[in-house]
Order: C-alpha cells, then structure tokens, then sequence
C-alpha cells in the first residue's frame, strides 16, 4: 500500500514524543502532536539544569522546536487530549479536544506513540517525613522551582542554611510504595544538590541514599563530583524520621556505613518521590489496547521494546521513568517502528 | 576491631530462630538503617542496631548473636516495623532471638526476672501485682474510689490460666530454661560488640 | 497518612455500642485503678452498659514478649478470654495499648485455621469455642467517636489546659486503626473539643520506654535515658498535664519523674493521667473517684487551675 497517506498520532510533547514527532515527521510521513498543556516540552520546561552536562535544558528543547516548525507535514495540537478513540482495521479514529476551547476535532491515524511520561508517588503516604504537615518539606520537582528562581537571581534571601534530601521515596518500598527502582533520582538528586551548593556555597548539603545508581555515560563522574568538588555530604541510611524541632526540621537516620544513629537539623527537606504512571496513561492504555505492567506502565509486547499492541507504540517516561536522554532515544526507536510499519502497509 | 572468621557461621541460622514464622523474609532486607533512625534502644545504647542483627542472623553469627547483650536491649516499641520498607516484623524475630539465647544458657540474669514474674502471675490471674506493701497501697486506692479492694479475678480464671500454661508446655519450657547452668561468654568482648578470637 | 493501615472512624466503629466487655487491664487496675472509674462515668453518660468479666485472665503479651511465655500459651489464653465475650455476644474494649495490641496480634494469627483448631482444642477441654466473632477495640476509639456528644455534656471545661498527648506505641501500630502512626491528631482534636490546648512536641511519637520489662532489667541503661529525652521534649513545650492510654505508659511516665530529675536536667513535675480520666474530669466525675492519689506527681495545681474541689466525693 505504498503511497497512501499515512498518520501519525503522537501523544505527548515532551522529549520522547517531540522526537518521534521529528523522525516520523522528517522519513515523509504525517504527525498529529497532541500536548495536554500550553507548551510542548513536557519534564524539561521544569528543569534548572541537566546531567551529565550542566548545560541549559531548554537549549535542546529549542532545537528540536525549530526542527519541528521545518516540519509542516505535523499538526501540533497544544491544550488538546484525547476524548475519544476506536480502533479500527488499520488504525485509530480519535476525537481530539481542546481544553481551552472546547473544540473538538476527529482525525484518523494508522499508527499511535504513547508519550506520556510520569508523574510524582504522594509524598503524604510516608507520614514519617512529614510531606504535607511540616512546612520545609518538598518533593523533588517543587525544589527544582525554587533552583529555577535562585539561578535567575530571584528570591536568593529565601535560601536556606541547611538542606537535607531524601532519596527513594515511594521507590524500592514494598510496603508503602512501589518496590521497582525509579532509576533517575539518583542522578537529578545529585544535580539538584550540586546546584544548590553553586548557589549558595556556604550552606549545608546531606543527601541521604541507600545507594547512588550512576549507570551511564559520565554518570559517575558527574556524582563523583557534586561529592567531591561541590561537597555535598552522602550519608548512607533511609531516614527514619523528620521532626519538627525549634522550627526547624530535625532529620533521623543512621548512617550504617559507621553503624551509628543520627539527627541532622536543617532548614528544608527534598523528597525524591519516586516516578509513577499518570492515571491518563492507564485510560490511554486501554483506549488503545496496549499492554501494561502491574504498576500502570507501558509494556513491550515479546520481542519488541516500543511496540506495545497493534499500531501502538511508546517511548519515554509512560513506560518507565528515564532521563532526558532516554527519552530522546526511546522516542526514536518508537519513531522507527513506525516508520517501518508504514513501510510495510 | 578483630576479623570476623567465617568458621563461626551457622548455616540457615535465620531458619533456627524464625521458628513461628513471625518476622517476615530476611532476605527482604535492603540494609537501609530505617528501623535504626528512630529507635529509642539505638539512641541511647552505644551498640545496640537492629539491621547490624539481621545481618547477623542471615550471615549466621549464632555464637556472637546469642551471648551478646545488645539483643536485651528492645523494648518493642516497634518503630521499625512500622518503618521497614520490607515489612520484617523485628520485634518478633527479637523475642525468639531470646528464645534461642536463654535456650542457649546466655541472658539467664535476665529471664530470671521475668520468669519470677511469670510465676507470680499464675497465682493471681494478672501480671505485675506487688507484693505485701503495695499489695496494701492497691487495696487502700481501690477501697478509696469504691471499687473493690482487689480486681475481681474467678478462682476459675487463675486454675485455667495455670493449666493453660502447663497443656501448652510453656511450663516445662520455662523450668528447663531457669535450671539451665549459665553459659559461660567466653568472647572478647570489645566495647560492647564481641569478637571473636 | 498510609491508608492500607489506617481505616476511618465510621468503618470501625459505625455505631456507638450499647454495652461493652470492658477487659481488665492488670497495670490499669493495680496502678491506675480510677480509669475504670472513668470509663464507668463516661459510658454512664453515653448510656453505655460496662461489664468486666471475672472470669478474664492477663492478656498475657506482656511477658511472651519478655520471651517468657511461648506463643502456644498466649494463643490459647486469646481464644480463651475471646471467647468468654463471645458468650456474652460482646465486642472487647481494652483501655491499654498493650491489651489491644496483643488481643489484636493473636487474634490475626488465630484467623489461620490450623493454629486456631490447636488453641480451640485446648480451651475445649474448659468448655469454650473460640469462634473469632469479638472484635477488638479500645475505649480511646469510643472518646473519639462520642466527643461532640462529651462536649455538650462538659461540666469544668478545660480553660486552655497545656495538655501533651502521648498516644504510645501499641495501638498505632496494628492494622485497621482509626489514625496515622507518624501524624495522628485525634487525641488532639478529643483535647481541643474539651478546651484544652494541645500540645505537639518533637518526641511526641516516642515510646515510653517501658517494653519488655526493659524497666526491670535494663532501667538505668535503657529506659530513664530514653524517658529522659522524651519527657524534656514535653516540658520545653510548656505542658502543663500529660495524657495517655495506656496504664504501661502512664507508670512509666508518671512514677519515673522523680528518677528523671536526678540526673542532672532539672525537675520534672508534669502529671501524668489516662485521657478518659482527663475527659470524665472535665465531665464532672469526682477526683477521688478518679483515683488520683494513685499518681506519683500529683494534680493539685491541675485541680486548682480548673477549679475543681480535689477532695469531692460525688
């Protein structure tokens, strides 16, 4: 069936999806983007900074946006998402509104990419930490706002003296959380509080780990070096406790690599919650008919590591939290299945 | 601190002490240090850490674990069963830990007490009741306030709560244990965490 | 708040009940013998029928945890004394953590069928069935769920008392209890609907200290340390009266302080008094029949502040 017009749905405009959007898009072939919010980039537009490279997240955002508008064989839609989709013998009828608007657009398409990414565990389920009860303490993503601001030079005076973050909050917890790693905290947990002491040299850092995962291109070095050039303190224990004392958070753990209880008072205290599947992503999952695992991610279907049903594919953080990069990659790879699947129509 | 010799290691040692089944899947354990932050036993005795004793117990250490005198020292206020992102159920694995030790002839100092406790309660039905003086204190309180003297136990309560203790061999259980000759502890013991030669 | 532990005040208790099994605590009716008092005025009040039952032994956890017992024994004493409610078509309601907690423990290891025919054979030979019908409760449950109605009914409203709220650790811990273990509120939403000003301090969730006789054993190097840093954490606050529930942790608490202020931080001299002695106080039971002469620190500032006659009879 060479020649016939072929579509495209890309859900989600962050990295995964904005890049199989390109490839897609550049190989010939037509793209609807759908982006639930007013501007495409999805984590990125959140982010201070990046690792490995420190370098500005939005720069990257920005090229692939100028690649896109090169692009006029894909529609983006922004405010969109799906209100509804059939199946159909070679591909999808969909319904698409906007949330602005109200305005709602039928289009087909032959083949779809979930790209949905993740969302943030309910830091309030861990009553230990406080999340919810104390002022001062955050999950990570709040915190990254707050290093936003401090890099423009704003609201510097707010800064704290002291900072203690927490890793594996809802992660590897098989009892009040999900026990799968959320394989990223590690790396933007070391960023975050790398960047704060840039910022404010003078103050206190402690990460608390149970381990520091940095399996990747210059991952190592880069903790390495918020360790020992921006001399964050890593303390291995999963606190036990924060309290609240004198107005001030008191954080209680042990560091077991000397076998000893500690309390550690500071002035702000960052969660990283572990990366969990959006509630939208099951929906889509199921409008689609595409697999997911028992925690509510996106599942390759045997043989396959984007194909998740017949004509549904999905790249970046909906099928398991990733980092920028993975993201980029697994929207490529989900761009190429696609590619080849027209080929073959 | 002396290397640990691994000829002291007692294979499947976390199976001789799980005996009831109580404490969950050792294996389970991530070595975070959760259950040690907030423990009040581990804030205020030097040596006392409850994952250094599970790594004990699955590493095997039997002869060092059962003598020490850190195992006394929880008071099942389990905060760290309630933080354990395992869900090991400590204080249990605790209680039987004592089990093995007092079976052992280690810790006798200690289960005396409770055992001279576990007998007075088989004549009255109730734990802790004092003797003569506040036996007299109770009964003035009590008549004070218009209760009864003393709380009402049936004859009936306290001879089924003997026989329950006898059927059930907790009896024979606790005698066997008291008339045990104290082992004797013959580790360095180094700062309150004992060596082994 | 974890909500697989914690189940809402409605689900557990949807009504309040017409008569209790009220289970003798042995601390509570040694040490504290006036929190029966209080449980009989406050149910009194609420129309609430109390039976104790002469027949219940010693719950018997305490000391299986001392590893004193074996859990054999403590399984069959359980089934016993649950039994012994059933009877009377009774749910139990324990006024000490420890009581709830071990009636609880062993009652969610009897649910397997095997341990259950095991203890049921042995108390058959005394001519009881364990059918594992009672539920387990505990009278703080019973406050919470009646507090507007105790309000209506204050007759010394408690003016601001400084009050701290020791919940201990027993309670908290098991499943299907009506709040958080890390961040309960509700003995403070009880306090502040009597007029009291609850008070949080750091250590508010740390034990008493008084587990596995600890106290007998291990006093000096265990218990008064701990207890030390715990009842320093209340009196930076400024309490002026602590509560509990639970007879274990108010003799730790309570006869402990005058240890406390020897060793070097200062006096301590906080009374210390069961919640439901606090809210039949404020209901207008008479101090003498809440026994306050059984607490080592004494309440006569309390009294005074609220002004209340301490040598009332009725």
């Amino acid at each position: 069936m060479k020649g016939k017009a072929r579509k495209a749905l890309v859900v989600g405009g962050g990295m995964a999806g904005l890049e199989a959007a390109l490839k897609i898009g550049q190989a010939g072939h037509e793209v609807i983007l759908v982006e639930k919010e007013a501007n495409l980039g999805g984590t990125a537009l959140l982010l201070s900074s990046t690792f490995p490279k420190w370098q500005d997240p939005l720069e990257k955002l920005n090229l692939k946006l100028e690649q896109l508008k090169k692009l006029p064989a894909v529609e983006v839609y922004t405010n969109t998402e799906i209100s509804s989709c059939t199946p159909n013998g070679s591909g999808y009828s969909l319904t698409l509104r906007n949330n602005l608007t109200g305005e709602e657009t039928g289009v087909e398409a032959q083949a779809a990419v979930l790209a949905t990414g993740f969302d943030y565990f309910d830091a309030r389920k861990y009553g230990e930490y406080g999340y919810g009860t104390y002022p001062g303490v955050m999950i990570s993503i709040e915190f990254e706002e707050m290093l936003r601001e401090w890099k423009k030079g704003l609201k510097r005076e707010k800064a704290p003296g002291a900072v203690a973050f927490i890793k594996c909050v809802g992660s590897r917890d098989r009892i009040k959380g999900y026990p799968y790693c959320s394989k990223i905290c590690c790396m933007y947990t070391a960023r975050q509080a790398g960047m704060f002491k840039e910022l404010f040299p003078q103050a206190s850092c402690y990460i608390f780990y149970m381990d520091y995962r940095a399996a990747g291109k210059d991952y190592e070095e880069f903790v390495r070096s918020v360790m020992e050039e921006k001399e964050v303190r890593y303390v291995r224990g999963r606190p036990a406790k924060v309290l609240p004392y004198g107005g001030k958070l008191m954080v209680r753990s042990e560091d077991t690599l000397m076998g000893v209880p500690i309390e550690v008072e500071v002035d702000l205290v960052v969660l990283a919650a572990a990366a969990v599947p959006k509630k939208e992503t099951l929906e889509l999952a199921k409008s689609f008919a595409a697999a997911t695992n028992q925690h509510g991610f996106l599942e390759p279907v045997d043989g396959f590591t984007a194909k998740a049903g017949t004509r549904v594919f999905f790249a970046g953080g909906c099928g398991f939290p990733t980092d920028s990069a993975g993201a980029q990659q697994q929207g490529a790879a989900a761009a190429a299945e696609v590619i080849a699947l027209f080929n073959q129509d | 601190m002396a290397r640990e010799k691994w000829k002291y290691l007692v294979k499947d040692f976390d199976k001789m002490v799980d005996t009831y089944g109580l404490a969950g899947n050792l294996r389970q354990c991530l070595a975070c240090g959760k259950c040690v932050g907030d423990c009040p036993a581990a804030s205020v005795s030097p040596s006392y850490n409850s994952r250094q004793i599970i790594q004990d117990v699955l590493d095997g250490n039997q002869k060092r674990l059962l003598a020490s005198e850190e195992i006394w020292h929880c008071l099942w206020c389990a905060s760290c069963y309630r933080a354990c992102p395992s869900g090991i159920y400590f204080p249990m694995l605790m209680m039987q830990i004592r089990f093995r030790a007092v079976e052992a002839g280690f810790g006798l100092k200690y289960f005396q007490t409770y055992q001279k406790l576990a007998l007075k309660a088989m004549t009255e039905g109730m734990t802790f009741v004092p003797r003569e003086k506040g036996r007299a204190k109770v009964e003035k309180l009590r008549s004070e306030m218009g209760l009864s003297p003393w709380p009402e136990v049936s004859d009936k309560a306290k001879s089924e709560y003997n026989a329950l203790f006898e059927m059930t061999g907790s009896k024979a259980w606790v005698d066997s244990v008291a008339n045990k000759p104290e082992a004797p502890v013959d580790l360095n013991y180094s700062k309150g965490r004992i060596n082994l030669e | 708040m974890n909500k697989k532990r914690v189940m809402s005040l409605e689900e557990k208790l949807p009504s309040v009940p017409e008569a209790i099994y009220l289970f003798r605590s042995c601390t509570g009716t040694l040490q504290y013998p006036g929190v029966e008092n209080a449980i009989r005025h406050i149910c009194g009040l609420m129309g609430i029928e109390v039976i104790m039952d002469p027949d219940q032994t010693c719950c018997s956890g305490y000391l299986l945890t001392c590893s004193a017992y074996l859990p054999e024994f403590s399984l069959a004493v359980t089934a016993r004394n649950h039994a012994l409610a059933e009877k009377r078509n009774l749910d139990i309601y324990t006024f000490c953590n420890g009581c709830y907690a071990y009636n609880c423990e062993f009652a969610h290891l009897l649910e397997d069928q095997k341990t259950r025919d095991t203890a049921n054979q042995l108390i058959g030979r005394f001519g009881y069935n364990y059918q594992g019908r009672a539920k387990v409760y505990h009278v703080q449950e019973l406050y919470y769920r009646l507090k507007d109605r105790i309000a209506e009914k204050m007759v010394y409203p408690l003016k601001g008392l400084r009050v701290a709220a020791h919940y201990g650790c027993h309670y908290l811990l098991q499943e299907g209890v009506i709040d958080d273990f890390d961040l309960p509120t509700f003995h403070e939403e009880i306090l502040q609907a009597l007029g009291a000003t609850p008070v949080y301090y750091t250590e508010r969730r740390a034990c008493c200290g008084y587990g596995v006789g600890k106290v007998f054993t291990h006093k000096e190097e265990v218990v008064l340390p701990h207890l030390l840093n715990k009842l320093s954490s209340i009196r930076d606050e400024g309490a002026q009266l602590i509560t509990t529930v639970c007879p274990g942790c108010n003799v730790a608490m309570d006869r402990e302080q005058p240890h406390l202020s020897q060793m070097g931080r200062g006096e301590f001299q906080i009374p210390v008094i069961d919640l439901g002695q606090l809210i039949a106080l404020s209901l207008g039971a008479s101090p003498v029949k809440l026994g306050f002469n059984a607490n080592t620190i004494k309440l006569d500032g309390i009294l005074e502040y609220l002004g209340i006659d301490k040598g009332a009879q009725v």
